[in-house]
């Protein structure tokens, strides 16, 4: 693709202040509990106290008779209403997409999201009925007073109990719960080069399960206008965005969606769960015009941590083929991924499969992709969704191999990296990595890691009766997302610039990186150029924001709209002028001529217009499926309290290759976050069952551990701008890299202050108590803490 | 959360009137653990009587040997306070350390006693420092005062109105939080006071104890090492996501041994 001339960008790779924040720092912004209207409703939820259950009968008559209870819906009432279940286009579909099936290479069961089940309840939570009252109390005190006969069934967590012959069916559908059964890369090529292998490596590993936990919980406004027959959502959301969300929504309302629509201006954080539709937001909506008020519902902090789309879970068992002098011949991986009670993507466990040899030049693998449901909260994208856990699943692997076979993990690393000049590469999976450095990453991370002041940091933490560890990772992700972007640029006479797109930022900061993008192509000022976004009645197109992609696409699609509106501008002027279209030149920000005095820049040119009668807009319409391939690497220094198991993180540096960088403030600020993401995975967040009951233990932050200021260590980071040859920018992206290196970084340098112990591996979170059990089970000569605790997990054919 | 009846009584005698009328009343102080339950309905009581308006109940003095709280004074001035620092220095850290900012500047050390959570940081120090829990009707020893998780001694309607904490020669408290919370996974006080040793230990159990056999070791030999051997027994302990029992058990000498060397570094100040 033809890159755009970056030599008289201005604002492009400035930390512009971002634009937003007046707004937001000011209380001004419009996030979803913001809105309310006179005459207003309360929905509550009435919630499974079981993780598997049917549901034998609910009678609400007490509940309906009390104060303020307007009405309680169940299943029943959905199907009587023809509602249809959630279609969450669960499968990746797009041109590059890894091609998952079911058993047998069939078609994808992903079970049934209805928005009430009439049938069973699938996981601890899930609503089976709606109260709707006057007040929020009153709905609550009618929610608890819904009688519901459950029969509880046996429950399953784990994707091991799952695929256990005799294990309970969560759909019958699945009768053995699996929904994918896929296999990628080169069989025989793969044996062969294992049969040759001086060393092979192998080991087991499960990357958790974590809550996304935005700080604004899910909530929202339904409103219906029976004159017109019309519905309106205000709510916040992400992911696809509000254009593929209202197609959702009235997809499952049975309505036409022009009839329908989504206003999510500000979104208080998403992380992915917000990446889908929620039934919550749809059944307000049914109840908004089966009761004639607007309906409002606000989850609590405990709802959104029994019910949010939670994210990872992956089990996955790799092996490493290797020549004795440490070049890496082929890999073999088994990925299993946990989809919860019903599928809502499959995107991890497909994002995951095109990454599995990392960054390294592997010539053959192949792997078994498996996706298994089970009585969990359904598992969807998370931020950098599927490659943590690849990311570290290859690179602990290489620790491994290093400590096993006596290579020194740098040089094992760079002696297998793919090397600038195999770009394009494809891996041995299929993927087409399109540009990087990847050895420049590592001489730059070690550098500003101090990698070499290390021993000396050791020795004075040994002093104080610390274990001081060293980790590294590389990582490589893959940005792709939906492929349709479009930008509306009208020019108003009122100096004004609006750009409409179809993104969904929830913290991102588009209405200044775009802004910068839009100011220097359109060469306007900065402040006069504005973002619209967020609100169907003028956002009629556009992929969201998931995958990375927001920044490409948006500054792809306007680098094509750019030029047509300077066309257009040159045959307004060439008009005002009185000279050919071909006579005017757009040249530094102004239309000249050098037939004529008179020049304009954009604001001036459409005043003239509408003097005309005229207008300067242009609405473009771009498709790109080409994927593109942040990647980068990171160095984490850990201090071990041996006595407590207690992990304090010292140290902590990362470069990330964003390709073209719009703005660095915002990129450093989404890695600074994107660290503390991983973070939490390696050593905070984990969710509990009750073995017996089914019920959360983590379901407040009194249990549930998250990163904090205080947790964090000081974070040294370094963009890379190797850029793409995929978009008119050289844009990758630069959002959710961190988080892809940052577990297999930590892990690696806590096993390293582990490693005298004989400790190879710790099982994520690396809490104290676990790393206090590794310790103490290694001093008793205990082989357990060489399996991850959850890595008991057995391959089943 | 349910409706209530509010109350703002102005004197100890009103309030406890109110509180005898009441169907299920209940005293608020900061309302920092309390609130919390009530917006998830764990308490749901008829009538809140905030005892916030009452005279005479907020303050530190010191009076000989002994520091007197006052029972509605907030955690951020036992935390900052010199009076505190300078007498109790590790009293001062404890409830420096305690929750956040916005919840030091609301809770107070009546109410923290009072809701009495079996990992709650003030427990231990009033066990260890042998405090006197002053009510509006007696005093108990917090021996006495501590029963059981979230259960004191308290009578129906008798009100905190301070707290007096002999100051002891040496005093350390090391916890270890737990990675949500913050609360102690295992919390240890050691005090110090006229060759007297005591060791109370938060977290561990449904409710603060004291553990005798390291306080006998310690009247021996003020040090580390005379309580390095012994081993609290698991039996007991408490068992969750953060903590097995032996993990605890295990916590609860290395914490001791460090609050040992602690307070031995710090003797009380001239």
């Amino acid at each position: 693709m033809n890159q755009v001339d970056a030599s008289s960008f201005h604002e492009i790779g400035r930390s512009v202040r971002r634009k937003e924040d007046f707004r937001l720092l000011t209380g001004k912004g419009h996030f979803a509990d913001d809105y309310n209207m006179p005459g207003q409703a309360w929905t509550v939820m009435v919630r499974s106290p079981h993780a598997h259950a049917r549901i034998v009968r609910i009678d609400a008559a007490k509940a309906r008779a009390m104060p303020g209870v307007l009405a309680v819906f169940s299943g029943a009432d959905c199907a009587a209403d023809g509602l249809r279940p959630f279609n969450h286009n669960a499968v990746p579909s797009t041109k590059y997409d890894m091609k998952l099936t079911g058993p047998g290479g069939g078609s994808v069961f992903v079970g049934r999201h209805m928005l009430l089940p009439a049938d069973k309840a699938r996981y601890f939570g899930e609503a089976v009925a709606m109260v709707v009252a006057e007040s929020r109390e009153q709905a609550e005190d009618a929610a608890d007073a819904v009688a519901v006969d459950y029969e509880p069934l046996r429950f399953l967590e784990r994707t091991e109990d799952a695929v256990v012959p005799g294990a309970p069916a969560v759909w019958d559908e699945a009768p053995n719960n699996v929904l994918v059964d896929a296999f990628f890369g080169d069989h025989a090529a793969t044996e062969r080069a294992f049969a040759a292998a001086d060393h092979v490596i192998g080991h087991e590993f499960h990357v958790g399960r974590i809550m996304p936990l935005p700080l604004e919980p899910r909530a929202g406004l339904a409103h219906y206008d029976a004159a017109s027959g019309n519905y309106t959502l205000y709510f916040s959301t992400g992911g696809p965005g509000i254009v593929r969300q209202r197609r959702q929504f009235a997809a499952a309302l049975a309505i036409d969606q022009e009839k329908l629509r989504l206003v999510a201006l500000d979104t208080g954080g998403n992380f992915g769960t917000k990446n889908r539709p929620y039934v919550e937001h749809a059944l307000a909506l049914w109840a908004a015009r089966k009761l004639g008020r607007p309906i409002k519902y606000r989850a609590t902090r405990h709802e959104s941590m029994l019910t949010e789309y939670q994210g990872r879970d992956l089990a996955t068992k790799v092996e490493l083929a290797m020549r004795k002098d440490g070049r890496f011949l082929a890999m073999r991986a088994e990925n299993v991924m946990n989809v919860g009670a019903h599928c809502v993507s499959l995107s991890p466990l497909a994002k995951g499969a095109g990454l599995i040899t990392g960054s390294y030049d592997i010539p053959a693998a192949t792997l078994r992709a498996r996706g298994i449901f089970t009585n969990t909260v359904p598992n969807n994208v998370m931020r950098s969704s599927g490659r943590p856990e690849v990311t570290f699943a290859i690179e602990r692997l290489i620790d491994m191999a290093a400590a096993e076979f006596g290579f020194d993990r740098i040089a094992l690393r760079r002696q297998n990296l793919i090397r600038p000049e195999q770009f394009p590469y494809t891996n041995a999976v299929g993927s087409t990595y399109d540009s990087a450095t990847f050895e420049a990453n590592m001489d730059l991370g070690m550098k500003i890691a101090d990698w070499g002041g290390y021993e000396k940091r050791r020795q004075e933490a040994a002093a104080r009766g610390r274990l001081r560890g060293l980790g590294f990772a590389n990582y490589i992700e893959s940005s792709t997302g939906s492929p349709r972007e479009r930008a509306e640029i009208t020019v108003t006479p009122t100096g004004r610039v609006e750009v409409v797109l179809g993104t969904q930022p929830s913290g991102q900061s588009h209405e200044t990186s775009f802004a910068q993008v839009a100011a220097d192509l359109l060469c306007v000022p900065i402040d006069n150029v504005e973002i619209i976004l967020g609100d169907t009645e003028v956002v009629k197109e556009g992929g969201g924001s998931h995958s990375g992609r927001s920044m490409r696409h948006a500054a792809t699609v306007l680098s094509l709209a750019a030029p047509e509106l300077i066309e257009q501008g040159k045959a307004l002027a060439a008009d005002i002028l009185g000279v050919a279209p071909a006579d005017v030149d757009f040249a530094a920000g102004r239309f000249v001529s050098t037939r004529a005095n008179r020049t304009f820049d954009f604001l001036e040119l459409a005043k003239e217009a509408q003097a005309r009668g005229g207008v300067l807009k242009v609405v473009k319409d771009n498709e790109m499926h080409t994927p593109v391939f942040p990647n980068g690497c990171a160095v984490c220094e850990v201090e071990v309290d041996p006595a407590t198991g207690r992990v304090h993180l010292t140290r902590y540096a990362a470069v990330d290759d964003v390709g073209r960088c719009i703005n660095p403030m915002t990129v450093d600020g989404q890695t600074h976050g994107s660290i503390a993401h991983g973070v939490g995975e390696a050593l905070f967040e984990q969710i509990c069952l009750d073995p017996a009951s089914g019920r959360p233990l983590t379901e407040s932050f009194e249990e549930y551990g998250m990163p904090s200021s205080t947790t964090l260590p000081p974070l040294t980071t370094e963009i890379v701008e190797v850029l793409s040859p995929t978009n008119p920018l050289g844009i990758k992206s630069g959002s959710e890299g961190a988080t892809a290196g940052a577990p297999a970084a930590i892990i690696s340098g806590l096993v390293d202050a582990l490693k005298d112990f004989g400790i190879r591996d710790i099982a994520m979170p690396a809490t104290p108590l676990a790393v206090w059990q590794a310790i103490e089970n290694a001093k008793a000569g205990s082989q357990a803490n060489n399996k991850a605790r959850h890595g008991s997990w057995k391959w089943r054919a | 959360m349910d409706d209530f009846n509010y109350h703002e009584p102005r004197t100890l005698a009103e309030a406890a009137v109110v509180l005898h009328a009441a169907r299920n009343g209940v005293y608020i102080a900061g309302g920092m653990s309390l609130i919390p339950a009530l917006k998830h309905r764990r308490v749901r009581p008829s009538d809140l009587i905030d005892l916030r308006l009452i005279d005479g109940l907020a303050g530190i003095r010191r009076e000989a040997d002994t520091l007197v709280i006052g029972a509605m004074t907030k955690h951020a001035d036992v935390a900052g306070l010199d009076i505190v620092r300078n007498s109790i220095p590790d009293l001062a850290r404890l409830v420096g350390e305690m929750a956040d900012p916005s919840v030091r500047n609301r809770a107070t050390l009546g109410g923290s006693i009072a809701h009495a959570d079996p990992a709650s940081d003030y427990p231990p120090a009033l066990l260890a420092l042998e405090a006197i829990i002053v009510t509006d009707t007696r005093r108990i020893a917090a021996a006495e005062f501590f029963t059981g998780p979230f259960t004191t001694g308290l009578r129906k309607g008798e009100i905190i109105t301070a707290v007096n904490f002999p100051i002891p020669d040496n005093a350390a408290y090391v916890k270890f939080a737990n990675v949500a919370s913050r609360y102690a996974i295992v919390g240890v006080f050691v005090a110090r006071r006229a060759g007297k040793v005591c060791v109370a230990v938060t977290g561990a159990k449904p409710c603060v104890f004291r553990f005798g056999e390291m306080e006998r070791a310690l009247e021996n030999s003020f040090t580390p090492d005379a309580i390095k051997a012994i081993v609290m027994s698991a039996q007991g302990l408490t068992a969750d996501i953060h903590g097995t029992p032996e993990y605890r058990a295990h916590l609860i000498g290395v914490m001791a041994q460090r609050a040992v060397a602690s307070a031995a570094a710090k003797p009380r100040p001239a």
